[in-house]
């Protein structure tokens, strides 16, 4: 038996604006990312390879499930264009769907099962076809049943569609109340309905309420509260006096002290309100903070690197730039404009000039050639707030409040490698030549694409 | 890097082994470029060893060609290495990948 | 925000108009403000149908609104808040504080029935 999981970006997008950072396949639900509830599916179901498949970026479930040697079942991956229908997304996949029958799960669905039930042998004598279906989704067999079984009565799963910030609410408090035992939930239990972390930290006068799940490297401070029914991811510090109750308390979470955190989900300084779907952004740290990992500084040489590159463009570009900036100026052809653009680190922007050089006589041609609109900008390099060379700065929009998620490794530059490749005729091969080079450069082929990129910005 | 070619159905299935880079990707234009532009076509990967941004260049210019001749255009065999450069730029948004070169020529 | 007296009543009434945010650029401008109108009458009703977000120090002021009503024997009632405000009102426990209305003329009305009784 085998597993082909067809989930599509525009199912699971909703969720990305919530949980900022999280790919939503490895969104937390009772503390278990959820792709983990699918592969203990699978592997229940006597899978012993399964195959994510999506139109969206899968890099970071890759990176988390590897190839599932953790779970003992062979993880794969594979991709699709978004109109893509089932069919489609089997022939693309047929050297996997070959040779053994396939569960297919398609949607961005939640599976309630049981781990006590035996499934292995049910899905083994199981007709093909569609076996279960919901407006989100369906779960699908193909291939023939080796042994003959009259047709199953209820079948010991179902569905639950996971399409808004409701639902996924609801779906946590269920397995609270009722499902604790029915999944492999992350944590120590000692006892029944209450699962521990590692690294939790909880002083005499708190109060735990049953049930409970609470993550590793917590802190509950003196006094607190954690009532019933709630979920308190990793990294999360509750301070003093506080109550959480039926609430989702999101990993990486500072809660303030003397708060209540009733039938919410706080999530850094997020805090939403999942019957209504309202969410509030916290601007006081001391409420409600989203707690950031120190970033290593090994980018140093890289920076002196650049800003090494950066004199020396700024010694060679100064006495042309004084001469033909003034004439340009004069001429009206050296236009300019402020804009804000993101810098890669979160809540942090940039401001810069850009500057286009128009028209097309001997002194701009002189100055294009020269990449004098460039000339200012490079200063920037000096005080370390733009690249050499990476991406071109994003200008912040009100349509994109945050960086999208879309660009993983963003550095904002002065020149940008999709500047010093041939080929890229539009946005999205610009795109493609960025993130090519978010991976694979090193601090001194910057210097040669730097090189390149002025080379071919004259063309 | 070495080019060969069959013929399934309707569609010239372009096998590539080798190096896909900078230096090879005019070669594989030029030869794509022989063919007529309404030939549809599967470019099998199983046996690229390394594929950099240029060959991608490569491999969407040839994608572009074909759609604004309305022909097909499909990727088939990725390998591990192939299938991560494809995936860190997401480039897969703009090809059908199959798994399998005889699925590719069928559809 | 906006400040009037309102005589609908028997009571005199300040209605004070919050508008978009009150945080700390404009925190401390409200507590002044509210010294003078305390000069003019004791009861108030904060109508919060235009405020869109609140910070700690904005729900610092306006606790600090009601301390001072309170000491003159007068009240400080809230009206119309909108769901991100009361989040944070209900997050902070403020919202145990304050005698809370869905709309500002059930809050100017509840201010009449005390009175009266």
């Amino acid at each position: 038996m085998k597993t082909l999981l067809v989930i599509k970006k525009q199912e699971y997008e909703w969720l990305i604006d919530l949980f900022p950072g999280v790919h939503p396949l490895l969104v937390p639900i009772c503390n278990k990312p959820f792709i983990e509830f699918l592969v203990d599916f699978a592997i229940l179901a006597g899978s012993n390879a399964l195959r994510i498949v999506s139109d969206g970026v899968l890099e970071d479930v890759e990176h988390y499930c590897e190839n599932g040697s953790r779970w003992g079942v062979e993880i794969s991956y594979g991709s699709m264009r978004p109109a893509d229908d089932t069919h489609t997304v089997i022939e693309k996949n047929r050297r996997f769907c070959l040779e053994e029958r396939v569960i297919i799960i398609s949607g961005f669905l939640f599976i309630r099962y049981n781990k006590k039930s035996e499934y292995a042998s049910l899905f083994a004598s199981l007709p093909s076809g569609e076996l279960l279906s919901c407006p989100n989704g369906s779960i699908s067999l193909t291939g023939t049943s080796t042994t003959k079984t009259g047709t199953p009565g209820t079948l010991p799963f179902s569905l639950a569609a996971l399409d808004s910030i409701g639902k996924y609410y609801e779906l946590s408090m269920e397995i609270l109340s009722t499902g604790l035992t029915h999944y492999v939930i992350p944590g120590y239990s000692s006892e029944e309905n209450c699962y521990i972390g590692r690294n939790v930290v909880i002083p005499k006068s708190a109060e735990i309420i049953k049930p409970v799940i609470i993550g590793n490297n917590v802190q509950i401070m003196t006094n607190s509260i954690i009532d019933k029914n709630s979920v308190i991811g990793s990294n999360v510090i509750i301070d003093r006096e506080s109550v959480i109750s039926g609430s989702i308390v999101i990993d990486n979470t500072y809660i303030g002290e003397h708060l209540e955190v009733k039938n919410k989900i706080a999530a850094g300084n997020l805090l939403i309100d999942p019957q209504s779907g309202t969410s509030i952004v916290m601007e006081d740290p001391h409420l409600l903070t989203t707690m950031t990992q120190s970033r290593v500084a090994g980018a140093l040489l890289r920076r002196i690197v650049h800003a090494v590159g950066a004199t020396f463009l700024i010694v060679l570009q100064l006495l042309p730039w004084l001469l033909l900036r003034p004439i340009l100026g004069m001429q009206g052809k050296w236009k300019r404009k402020r804009e804000q653009h993101y810098t890669g680190l979160p809540g942090k922007n940039v401001t810069l000039t850009n500057t286009t050089i128009e028209g097309t006589g001997a002194a701009s041609a002189f100055a294009k050639a020269l990449s004098l609109d460039r000339f200012t900008l490079l200063f920037n390099v000096l005080i370390g707030k733009l690249a050499l060379i990476g991406n071109l700065p994003l200008p912040v929009t009100p349509a994109i409040r945050r960086l999208p998620n879309s660009h993983e490794g963003y550095r904002p530059a002065v020149f940008s490698y999709a500047e010093a490749e041939e080929w890229p005729e539009i946005g999205i091969d610009a795109e493609i030549v960025e993130h090519y080079y978010a991976v694979h450069s090193d601090p001194l082929k910057d210097i040669a694409m730097t090189q390149k990129a002025l080379f071919h910005r004259t063309h | 890097m070495n080019i060969s070619e069959k013929t399934i159905n309707n569609y010239t299935i372009v096998s590539l082994q080798g190096i896909l880079n900078a230096s090879s990707a005019p070669k594989l234009k030029t030869y794509i470029a022989g063919m007529p532009d309404e030939q549809s076509l599967v470019i099998d990967l199983e046996n690229v060893e390394f594929l950099d941004s240029s060959g991608l260049g490569a491999l969407v210019g040839i994608a572009r060609k074909k759609k604004t001749s309305s022909a097909i255009m499909k990727l088939a065999r990725m390998n591990e290495r192939v299938k991560k450069v494809f995936e860190i730029t997401q480039a897969y948004t703009l090809f059908d990948i199959y798994d399998d070169v005889s699925a590719a020529a069928e559809a | 925000m906006i400040f009037h007296l309102d005589t609908s009543t028997t009571l005199p009434l300040g209605v004070v108009l919050l508008k978009k945010r009150v945080d700390a650029t404009n925190s401390i401008e409200l507590q002044k403000a509210f010294a003078q109108w305390l000069q003019q009458t004791n009861n108030f009703v904060f109508d919060c149908t235009e405020l869109d977000f609140i910070d700690s120090s904005g729900l610092g002021a306006i606790v600090s609104c009601l301390r001072k009503a309170l000491e003159h024997h007068g009240d400080v009632k809230l009206a119309a808040l909108g769901p991100k405000v009361a989040m944070v009102f209900e997050l902070t426990k403020a919202k145990k504080l304050f005698s809370i209305f869905s709309e500002c003329s059930e809050a100017i009305q509840s201010f009449v029935t005390v009175s009266t009784t």
